[in-house]
């Protein structure tokens, strides 16, 4: 992710720099030659025809002449007449008119006709044409517009240069980014959708745009929408078959008490009687699981989890009690009092189930510890009983729903639905947190639950 | 259960035809006669046309809810009243309480459980002979025998549950009682885990006796204990 930005960008910048450097060296090359131009330019070459122009049509005459012989893209040449005017009366650059000057107070000196010795050539000799009627032209070669805009440039190629670094660097970070961000968009929604959240669109940030990208951030959307769509017809047709088996459930469990009436007390009958309860759990452990399943019907409330665990604890010991597991009992060790904002029917199934869980897996006279701390941010609530653990290989599908342990399966232990752990970690993640399981280092099962405060 | 009425005549509105001719087979052993209507309509319509002593309303009903039903008739009567809920459905639970049913059971439920609590609220509003007759604290009465309560002489309307929630606190003012104990007496069954119900009676109570105008008795939870009523200064 982090290198597609990274390769989109360096290949930007690398083309932009490139292109910048190219030209550069051609301007720089190019500057070079105009300065070789201006360095051989003779004026002397050319004061023949001048002389030539300027005996047949006087001050006109040179000045046609000059028009239509300019001198070389490299230099422009300045005929000036005693008066400091170029005979074209084209603006005279004010190094060449203070040149002038002093070229006509000391007509034998010859100095820089400029301040940078680098813009003119070397001086010579001013060249100079006297008419018929005695007035003095005198020629000076100094470079083109186009020539001193050229050098400049080469003088200050470095700092061009770092201009044009920043600049394309700058505009390619941001082209870069452009490209990059709706994918590293479509990769988070894809990692979202991956862990469960399939509620996830893109169309807000992604779905907009009118290229490819905007097709495929759309093509995820209605990918999504299906998936969630499959995954809302499932939990509802659970749901349904659940509700739907409560009817003759509750109709099977009349004519049981009434067979009982007709017929006395069979043992038969107390078998029909649990079995029928068991199958009401389960029923209404699915209904629980779905539910969970479904987006919570309320907001965040805060939740006092030392309270909630103490309540639950009491439960759990009172049904250990009426169900009649020997001695097992579960005691709170509560060294915190973190609240949490969550659901607290929720948080409430989630530790019972856990809770529920560990009892059935403890020996006799053992207890199953309830443990409440606080690290920085986070609330942990680890439970432990003292049973034979889980093989290792199995730790991670232990919050799957219907998974038996083999340990379990063969001991053809039926307590428990099968889904108590998955609905403790459906539980625990709608509350933002997580759930995990391990073998204590001095035996039984902890299974720990953080949850952001 | 010798304390228990002879014969008693229960309406039970249940959608759920079958199961309403089983029960009322089942429940015809302990000598209660049950009258099954399918729809809630049916049901206020034959309550208001003969005398029970006890409605059992399912709460999901085609039509007319079994909720409706509980709101059209607790105005008028004092029946008591159980609510036959979809397990796990919370928020159905503690409606039904809200608005004067007497308990709940949630669906499918032991026939044998239905039997004990038919039978619990049954002998509860049955007077007992060695019962005191009067209670008063400040200007709240109760009449055990005429199932009568006052606020400063005016009456003021309680369901069977609120009535032997408030006369159980009246009894001890400014002692707690617990929650097991207002269950055991109010709904003649035990508390069980997560049960609100007693809470919600209690929350019922004080709005009643706030209208009724009482302003000196207060009753007060003690947290995670029970109730006590604080006599007035």
């Amino acid at each position: 992710m982090r290198s597609l930005l990274l390769k989109i960008f360096l290949s930007f910048w690398l083309i932009i720099v490139v292109t910048f450097a190219t030209a550069g060296v051609a301007g720089f090359l190019y500057a070079e030659s105009m300065r070789d131009a201006m360095e051989s330019f003779e004026v002397g070459d050319s004061m023949l025809a001048a002389s030539a122009a300027l005996e047949a049509g006087g001050r006109e005459g040179l000045a046609d002449w000059i028009r239509s012989n300019p001198a070389s893209r490299a230099i422009t040449l300045f005929i000036l007449d005693e008066r400091g005017h170029d005979i074209l009366d084209r603006q005279v650059p004010f190094g060449l008119s203070r040149a002038f000057r002093r070229h006509r107070e000391h007509p034998r000196r010859h100095e820089f006709a400029g301040t940078d010795p680098r813009n003119l050539r070397r001086a010579r000799p001013h060249p100079q044409l006297v008419a018929a009627d005695g007035s003095v032209y005198t020629f000076f070669v100094a470079p083109s517009r186009a020539s001193q805009a050229v050098w400049t440039a080469a003088d200050a190629r470095w700092l061009l240069f770092f201009i044009a670094l920043v600049v394309s660097g700058t505009v390619s970070w941001f082209l870069a980014s452009a490209i990059s961000a709706p994918v590293r968009n479509l990769r988070d929604a894809t990692v979202a959708l991956a862990g469960g959240d399939l509620a996830v669109r893109v169309a807000e940030s992604v779905g907009k745009r009118r290229d490819e990208l905007g097709m495929l951030g759309r093509d995820f959307d209605s990918m999504a929408e299906n998936l969630q769509g499959a995954a809302t017809r499932q939990t509802e047709l659970s749901r349904n078959i659940s509700h739907e088996l409560r009817s003759p459930l509750a109709r099977m469990r009349v004519a049981i008490e009434l067979a009982k009436q007709k017929s006395g007390d069979l043992p038969e009958f107390e078998r029909l009687d649990n079995e029928a309860e068991r199958i009401d759990g389960l029923i209404g452990q699915i209904l629980s699981y779905t539910k969970l399943d479904a987006s919570p019907e309320s907001g965040p409330e805060p939740i006092d989890l030392a309270g909630l665990i103490r309540e639950v604890v009491e439960n759990v010991n009172y049904e250990c009690k009426a169900e009649g597991i020997d001695g097992v009992s579960v005691a709170a060790q509560i060294d915190a009092t973190p609240t949490i904002p969550g659901h607290a029917g929720a948080m409430i199934s989630a530790i019972e189930n856990i809770v529920r869980n560990a009892v059935h897996h403890s020996p006799p006279d053992s207890e199953v510890e309830v443990h409440l701390n606080q690290h920085d941010q986070i609330a942990l609530i680890e439970i432990r009983d003292s049973g034979p653990g889980v093989d290792e290989a199995e730790l991670p599908r232990l919050f799957e729903p219907f998974f038996r342990t083999r340990a379990s399966a063969e001991s053809k232990d039926a307590r428990g639905s099968g889904l108590g752990l998955a609905i403790a970690e459906r539980a625990v993640s709608i509350n933002g947190g997580s759930i995990s399981a391990l073998n204590h280092a001095d035996g039984g099962l902890l299974v720990r639950i953080s949850l952001p405060l | 259960m010798n304390d228990m009425p002879k014969t008693a005549r229960i309406l039970l509105v249940d959608d759920d035809q079958e199961l309403g001719h089983m029960l009322s087979d089942f429940l015809a052993a302990d000598r209660l006669h049950v009258t099954v209507c399918n729809t809630g309509e049916d049901g206020v319509e034959t309550f208001a046309a003969d005398d029970f002593d006890l409605l059992i309303l399912d709460i999901m009903l085609p039509g007319m809810s079994g909720l409706d039903v509980l709101k059209k008739i607790r105005p008028q009567s004092q029946v008591p009243i159980i609510m036959l809920t979809a397990r796990g459905d919370d928020i159905d639970r503690i409606i039904g309480l809200e608005f004067g049913a007497d308990d709940y059971l949630p669906k499918p439920f032991n026939p044998r459980e239905l039997l004990a609590r038919i039978k619990a609220i049954l002998r509860r509003a049955q007077p007992q002979e060695n019962d005191k007759r009067h209670w008063k604290l400040g200007g709240i009465e109760l009449d055990t025998r005429t199932h009568r309560a006052t606020v400063d002489g005016k009456f003021m309307q309680l369901t069977g549950s609120e009535f032997e929630i408030l006369k159980s606190l009246l009894e001890t003012p400014g002692e707690v009682v617990s929650k097991e104990q207002l269950s055991e007496r109010a709904l003649g069954r035990r508390l069980l885990p997560y049960d609100r119900s007693i809470d919600t009676h209690v929350s019922n109570l004080r709005g009643k006796l706030e209208r009724a105008g009482n302003k000196n008795e207060t009753i007060q939870n003690q947290r995670g204990v029970g109730y006590l009523l604080i006599p007035g200064s």
